[in-house]
């Protein structure tokens, strides 16, 4: 495999790549007809690199398989970070790094010329001033170099805010650090902190952790700026089920951004946002999302904003409905049991998860749950963790109510009594 | 300013650790790259550091043999913007109250305040996180929560009164191994072994909101224990296995829900469907069981055989509830 390399430019083919191994986890060489044998050789070989112990393999008539297979309540930190630290980058970028911080280490301010001289006469490095000009204002959109003129000359120093320092002077910021690092939102960033400072986290363990999300941090940012500057954005998307066909499926996509949307039950994280074409609200999936970029002001950001706060709160998840059924039916009404002395866990459990729907004693045993809701559908996923209690359903759309009653009798058939070949 | 950056890079950290001393050796270039780097680091990047044909010229090679740097300072581990931005951001955050004094936050504020947010809480929203999260406000919740960091942290045994799932007044002395975080229920529990006599009893899980009184015996656990064995003890003895169909994006859905489970997936090749293993913590077996069957008819729980057993009561006792209801006189099974 020559010309491998560890490091990467891309980021999001590497995201196609470990959502395919970690998501599905049991696909051989010929399901990546999409790409090139070298390209899945050299993407495999870097996933098993940052994943080590949690990728698992195997054989059979069709090819070997790899997967990632990890209980991520019991890991101490997301190993797909790695995929942040392989950026690739010059000969030139490390020297200048490591060269220019050390001249700026004594807190003195130099102009361009005397760094440029003393990279020569101290370090033997040789470099043009555009270069090092330009290494200079990248450092200093970071943050790390402080940039002011005296007269007419810019002059540059190093941030005296060093990680060490803020460790030092705000007690109980380290153990922050080990708990946000592996915590919504941008925890990749705290655990940067945490590897610079050369700690890690050994405090905490996270449940219903999908560690895979990390790998959409890396277009939020643009999509925050969006949202700040109250402007458009432009992305693409594709289908995450047509991707396995190698078809090209991405479709450009013009819209307001509003909110990100969370689902801690379910994996999937979603841009909330306006499209003026259509004139309504969508949810799109940050996993089959990439190129965000800032489009143009726009004028209406404040009005949408509040009619997007209107919408949201009948929203059970993430859907804002169909346009044709939208009012077209009575609100939809789920009528649980609970023995309200044994179980009261149960009726715990309805007030806690009920979300924007209202809850009610409606008779003995008996509780109603109203759902002023865009997409009753959504509503039915988590409605069916309550089989075997579920007393009727009233209002709501009648395909709802069909569905549910067809697979209830489809369950009924799969695990019941004597056709149950299945049972091990 | 992006977090996809080679300034947080694997290959600049391990320079810039070996880059401490002003003089190392080979051998500990080779065995640091091997301990912080990538598994293939250790061929691709001694070559950069060791002074030869391809290096970055960051060491030079003396006389004794040995590596000295050419900086003259140990390098500055100096906060980027894009980390200060999420400093101030998690501010805002009730939950960092847990770890830092209102003394030191208001101090950490003051030094960040020319830093804008990386982002405000409002931007994002959680769609289906349970409404009865822990109180991170809560003095008392807040001292019970350092009293277990603590207990973590030096394996302290701790006396803790706490009220149990079932609502049962509970007491004992524990050794708490890890604190746990759910961003579904928004709350932190303590994997805890129970001691009698000092001795390990039973494994366990206590909800820090539960938590009435926890106190520090002032006696450290020194039996050694291994987090591993912990989880271990409680890994269910057969994993579940599931039929996913490919109906209603069926193995799309299932595999992203369930993709914080240790799992083990084969694909039929003549149906599409899978067949999926997962291995849980026996506690959480309701949990799981609900999860599974909001999935309705496009999963099938094969086994172990309990577990299909409770699911399929529970189908039973559904339809036995529609048919009673007089709803189920449209269903066509299909």
């Amino acid at each position: 495999m020559a010309g491998f390399s560890e490091l990467i430019k891309n980021f999001d083919k590497t995201r196609d790549y470990v959502r395919d191994f970690f998501i599905y986890g049991c696909k051989v060489r010929s399901d990546f007809d999409r790409k090139s044998v070298r390209t899945y050789g050299d993407e495999k070989r870097r996933v098993e690199s940052w994943m080590g112990d949690c990728m698992r393999y195997d054989d059979s008539v069709r090819g070997r398989s790899v997967s990632i297979s990890v209980n991520s309540s019991n890991i101490p930190e997301n190993p797909l970070y790695n995929a942040y630290y392989s950026k690739s980058f010059t000969d030139n970028d490390i020297r200048l790094h490591f060269f220019l911080t050390d001249i700026l280490h004594d807190a003195r301010s130099r102009s361009l010329k005397e760094l440029v001289d003393t990279l020569n006469t101290d370090y033997s490095q040789l470099f043009d001033e555009q270069t090092v000009r330009n290494k200079l204002k990248e450092y200093v959109d970071e943050g790390i170099i402080i940039s002011g003129k005296q007269g007419k000359t810019m002059y540059y120093s190093l941030s005296g805010d060093s990680a060490d320092g803020f460790i030092r002077d705000f007690p109980g910021l380290d153990d922050a650090l080990e708990f946000f690092s592996e915590a919504q939102h941008f925890g990749i960033i705290g655990n940067s902190i945490l590897k610079m400072l050369g700690l890690r986290n050994e405090l905490f363990f996270f449940k219903h952790n999908y560690i895979i999300h990390t790998l959409e941090d890396v277009l939020i940012p643009e999509i925050l700026k969006a949202m700040d500057g109250r402007c458009f954005i432009i992305f693409r998307t594709f289908s995450a089920k047509k991707l396995m066909t190698g078809a090209d499926n991405t479709a450009e996509t013009r819209a307001v951004p509003m909110k990100i949307l969370v689902s801690v039950q379910t994996g999937r994280r979603y841009l909330a946002a306006y499209i003026p074409g259509q004139k309504r609200f969508t949810a799109f999936r940050l996993d089959c999302m990439n190129s965000v970029k800032t489009g143009d002001i726009c004028e209406k950001y404040d009005e949408l904003k509040e009619s997007f706060d209107r919408n949201l709160s009948r929203c059970f998840g993430v859907s804002f409905g169909s346009r044709s059924e939208n009012g077209t039916f009575p609100l939809i009404k789920i009528i649980f049991y609970a023995d309200e002395k044994n179980e009261r866990y149960i009726i715990e459990r309805l007030e806690r998860e009920k979300r924007c729907c209202t809850l009610e004693r409606s008779g003995d045993n008996l509780y109603t749950l109203t759902a002023d809701v865009f997409d009753p559908n959504e509503l039915m996923h988590w409605v069916k963790t309550f089989i075997g209690r579920i007393v009727r359903i009233e209002g709501g759309p009648d395909t709802v109510k069909k569905r549910f009653r067809a697979d209830i009798a489809r369950m009924n058939r799969m695990y019941g009594g004597d056709e149950d070949e299945h049972i091990q | 300013m992006n977090i996809f950056s080679e300034i947080y890079g694997t290959y600049f950290r391990i320079a810039a650790k070996l880059l401490e001393n002003e003089v190392t050796d080979e051998k500990t270039v080779r065995e640091t790259v091997q301990r912080e780097g990538f598994r293939d680091s250790v061929l691709f990047l001694p070559q950069k550091l060791i002074p030869g044909s391809e290096d970055w010229g960051l060491f030079s090679r003396g006389a004794d043999g040995k590596l000295r740097r050419i900086t003259k300072n140990a390098p500055v581990r100096v906060l980027t913007k894009l980390q200060k931005m999420w400093l101030r951001a998690k501010l805002s955050d009730p939950r960092i109250r847990l770890f830092m004094d209102g003394e030191a936050l208001v101090r950490l504020d003051e030094r960040l305040a020319d830093v804008t947010p990386l982002y405000k809480k409002e931007q994002f929203g959680f769609t289906d996180r349970f409404s009865d999260s822990d109180d991170y406000s809560s003095e008392d919740y807040i001292r019970n929560f350092r009293t277990a960091l603590e207990a973590v942290r030096h394996r302290r045994i701790v006396f803790i009164e706490f009220v149990s799932g079932h609502g049962k007044h509970m007491s004992g002395k524990f050794v708490l191994l890890k604190l746990e975080y759910s961003p579904k229920n928004d709350k932190f529990r303590a994997y805890c072994y129970l001691l009698r006599n000092d001795r390990i009893k039973s494994s366990g899980v206590i909800n820090i909101g539960r938590i009435t009184s926890i106190v520090d015996t002032g006696r450290t656990f020194r039996t050694p224990v291994s987090v591993d064995g912990y989880f271990l003890s409680r890994k269910c003895s057969s994993p579940a296995l599931i039929r996913v169909t490919t109906e209603r994006n069926g193995v799309e859905r299932f595999m992203l829900e369930f993709a914080s489970y240790e799992k083990h997936t084969v694909r039929d090749l003549a149906t599409g469907e899978y067949k999926v293993e997962i291995w849980y913590d026996e506690q959480d077996e309701t949990e799981l069981l609900i999860q599974l069957l909001s999935f309705g008819p496009v999963i099938e729980i094969l086994g172990p055989a309990h577990l299909r057993e409770q699911a399929k009561m529970r189908v039973k006792r559904q339809a036995e509830l529609l048919a009673e209801n007089g709803d189920d006189e449209n269903a066509d099974g299909a």
